[in-house]
């Protein structure tokens, strides 16, 4: 389903540009040319707010101050400035990130878009990532509903690794939460571990080598 | 009001009122011996003989003149009587011995026991006063406002019949006298002293004259020019105020025009450095639209190259201004508590694109917890990007960065930025963190290039108590770590 996107920017060529690039990334939005109060159905269905803060008639703190009064959807603020008390002030009027220009179309994207994801579902204990589905209770693993047995450790590590799934996780705290000092052995031994983990998940290569990090679990969402 | 006019002023509202109360004292004074003079002199005609029967004899008629001698007492003044001709006979002697003034004698009017009179030009005594007076053996007429008459009715020894009183009109002239001598001669002190103070105001008023010429002079040279002190009194002192502060104000006169010096040369090499990659980028844009006017593709390289370009500005600019900041006497930071975990997070979003462009792999860890510092969050978060631009600008294709936030223990927190890039020499590694030291290796053509980002990054660190290290990572390139407090404050 699209997200709907509120964008409120006044110069056009940014505009037009905001627009482009967020419809492409498979956004529905609306552009909004100038600084007004907002009425709370033109929000309706709208799911994050591309606010400038400098606009022709009302200003963007003043919109942003109004529009909290009757709605919490998020807003990423668009500033020119690169003062502080502008940033603290927007995100105590209720701003949710800002964005300093200059910009990539990239970067705005991925900013919006990491605003609007949902965090990873966890029901009952479980945590489905793609085809991947770890029960923690259980502590059984499957890949395409097909069972995959799994050491202590191994178990440990793939858990460790999917909770903060689409992220880096560095080897020191991996070894750390996984690994027993005396009976384990040190940093090294991970990355066996690691090795034996990925073969038993098959092909797809879950788990990815983070360069001078450590490892990540693919998010498995299609971005 | 000129000083000259307010002190004239002054003066004479000290002095009026007191030369105004002298006035009217010497005048109650001189009311009262009049009267005084008036009754004793009534009384010693009393005395004599004969005027009762002549009064009696015509009433309508009868009047007498004597003179009192001065207010301060009669002294035997003659008598003269009317008879019947002339109301007022001129007293038969010499005129009274009380100066060269002119004094008016006194004058006698017959009233029967009911205080009237038959004498038409005798004055009629109202009801009030005739309820007072009768009985009395002395009356005083209460006297007009500013009038110089006093009268005194007096009660006639046994009187009967139309002479059983006598009132006695007398002057209390001359106007002055009592307390105030007669001449006016009282006067010339007084203009006296006003004319002093006048006088003895003038040098004064010379002297602030020329101060505020000197001060004025001053100010027209932009206070190269002190004011000159002369003497030691409040005007020497007032004098020594102005030096003072314009001394202070060619210091402070001093202090600005260096700084807008400092800021010219600034902004001249702020365009400086902003010109060199905008000229780049505007290359790598004509060569991009020369390869699809014949038809050729367009280098992703070349592309790569002009978003670099583009972003290095971007970059620079926030450099410059931040450079701005720094260099003010005492730059202030809007000191509050920042989420490292998303400074890092903006910070990678913010040079992906770009990494992307150049094909370095830029990834970064975060902590599960939110790592809180205590900073000015633009400062920070500059400080955090140079470094992670500079380990990603000078790296090549195929290259790596990982930025990892860590916490040590609960207090500190360390950020590590790592490259495999070609590295600083071990000799330069030291020498990083020294002020204004800009790497010698060509990492960059601008003439601020990496040197100044990282220039800008140790001043923060400084500001905000940090430690900022580097360091050869384990696959040769740069390791950069910025350390420090956790916590809000």
């Amino acid at each position: 389903m699209t997200k709907r996107v509120l964008i409120i920017e006044d110069d056009e060529q940014l505009g037009a540009q905001l627009d482009s690039h967020l419809s492409k990334a498979g956004f529905a939005t609306t552009w909004l040319k100038a600084g007004r109060e907002l009425a709370p159905d033109e929000l309706q269905g709208v799911e994050l707010v591309v606010l400038d803060l400098m606009l022709p008639g009302l200003h963007g703190f003043d919109l942003l101050k109004r529009l909290r009064a009757f709605s919490d959807v998020p807003v990423l603020v668009l500033s020119a400035r690169s003062d502080t008390t502008d940033k603290v002030r927007g995100l105590r009027l209720g701003a949710d990130d800002y964005l300093t220009k200059p910009f990539w179309p990239e970067e705005l994207v991925e900013r919006v878009r990491a605003r609007l994801r949902r965090p990873v579902l966890e029901r009952a204990g479980a945590l489905q990532i793609g085809a991947l589905r770890i029960d923690k209770e259980r502590r059984t693993v499957s890949v395409e509903a097909a069972p995959v047995a799994l050491t202590r450790l191994e178990f440990d590590l793939l858990v460790a690794l999917a909770e903060r799934a689409g992220s880096a996780v560095t080897r020191q705290a991996l070894a750390q939460r996984v690994l027993d000092p005396d009976r384990d052995g040190d940093e090294r031994t991970l990355d066996v571990h690691v090795s034996r983990l990925r073969k038993k998940l098959g092909p797809g290569n879950l788990i990815e080598t983070v360069w001078g990090i450590g490892y990540r679990l693919a998010s498995g969402r299609d971005e | 009001m000129r000083l000259r006019s307010r002190l004239a002023l002054a003066t004479a509202a000290a002095a009026l009122p007191l030369v105004l109360a002298l006035v009217w004292w010497d005048a109650q004074a001189q009311q009262r011996a009049a009267e005084t003079a008036l009754i004793e002199f009534t009384r010693s005609h009393l005395e004599r003989e004969g005027w009762h029967a002549r009064c009696e004899a015509a009433p309508e008629t009868w009047s007498a003149d004597g003179a009192p001698d001065g207010p301060r007492g009669p002294r035997a003044p003659d008598e003269a009587e009317a008879h019947g001709a002339a109301p007022h006979e001129p007293p038969p002697g010499a005129p009274p011995p009380g100066g060269p003034r002119h004094r008016r004698p006194a004058q006698f009017f017959a009233y029967d026991e009911a205080l009237g009179s038959r004498n038409p030009s005798a004055p009629v005594l109202s009801e009030g006063l005739k309820q007072s007076a009768r009985g009395r053996d002395v009356t005083v007429l209460p006297a007009p406002w500013r009038s110089a008459t006093v009268e005194v009715l007096l009660r006639v020894a046994d009187g009967q019949g139309p002479c059983a009183y006598l009132l006695a009109r007398g002057t209390t002239e001359p106007w002055l006298g009592a307390i105030l001598p007669t001449t006016r001669i009282w006067i010339t002190p007084l203009v006296v002293m006003f004319a002093a103070a006048l006088l003895a105001l003038g040098p004064v008023i010379a002297r602030i004259r020329r101060l505020t010429e000197a001060v004025r002079r001053s100010a027209l040279s932009h206070y190269t020019e002190g004011v000159a002190v002369v003497g030691d009194d409040e005007i020497a002192e007032l004098a020594r105020a102005f030096d003072g502060a314009a001394r202070d104000l060619r210091v402070e006169l001093g202090e600005k025009d260096r700084r807008e010096q400092a800021l010219r040369e600034f902004l001249a090499n702020t365009t400086h450095d902003v010109m060199i990659p905008l000229t780049v980028l505007q290359g790598h844009l004509a060569g991009v639209r020369a390869d699809l006017a014949s038809g050729k593709p367009i280098e992703p390289a070349t592309l790569a190259a002009a978003m670099d370009e583009a972003h290095y500005i971007g970059a620079l600019i926030g450099n410059l201004a931040l450079a701005a900041k720094l260099d003010s006497d005492s730059p202030d930071l809007h000191r509050g508590t920042v989420d490292l975990n998303a400074l890092v997070t903006r910070v990678i979003a913010r040079h992906r694109p770009v990494a992307r462009q150049l094909e370095v792999e830029l990834e970064s860890a975060l902590p599960g917890a939110v790592v809180s510092v205590d900073a000015d969050v633009t400062m920070l978060e500059q400080a955090v990007s140079n470094v992670v631009y500079n380990a990603v600008r000078h790296n090549q294709p195929g290259g790596h960065v990982a930025v990892i936030l860590d916490t040590l223990g609960t207090e500190r927190f360390r950020l590590r930025v790592l490259d495999d890039g070609p590295g600083i020499p071990a000799g330069e590694l030291a020498r990083l963190v020294e002020r204004g030291f800009r790497g010698n290796a060509a990492r960059t053509r601008a003439p601020n290039g990496q040197g100044f980002g990282l220039d800008i990054t140790r001043r923060v660190a400084e500001l905000h108590g940090l430690t900022l290290s580097f360091d050869r990572s384990q696959d040769g390139g740069l390791q950069v770590d910025l350390e420090g407090a956790c916590g809000a404050r």
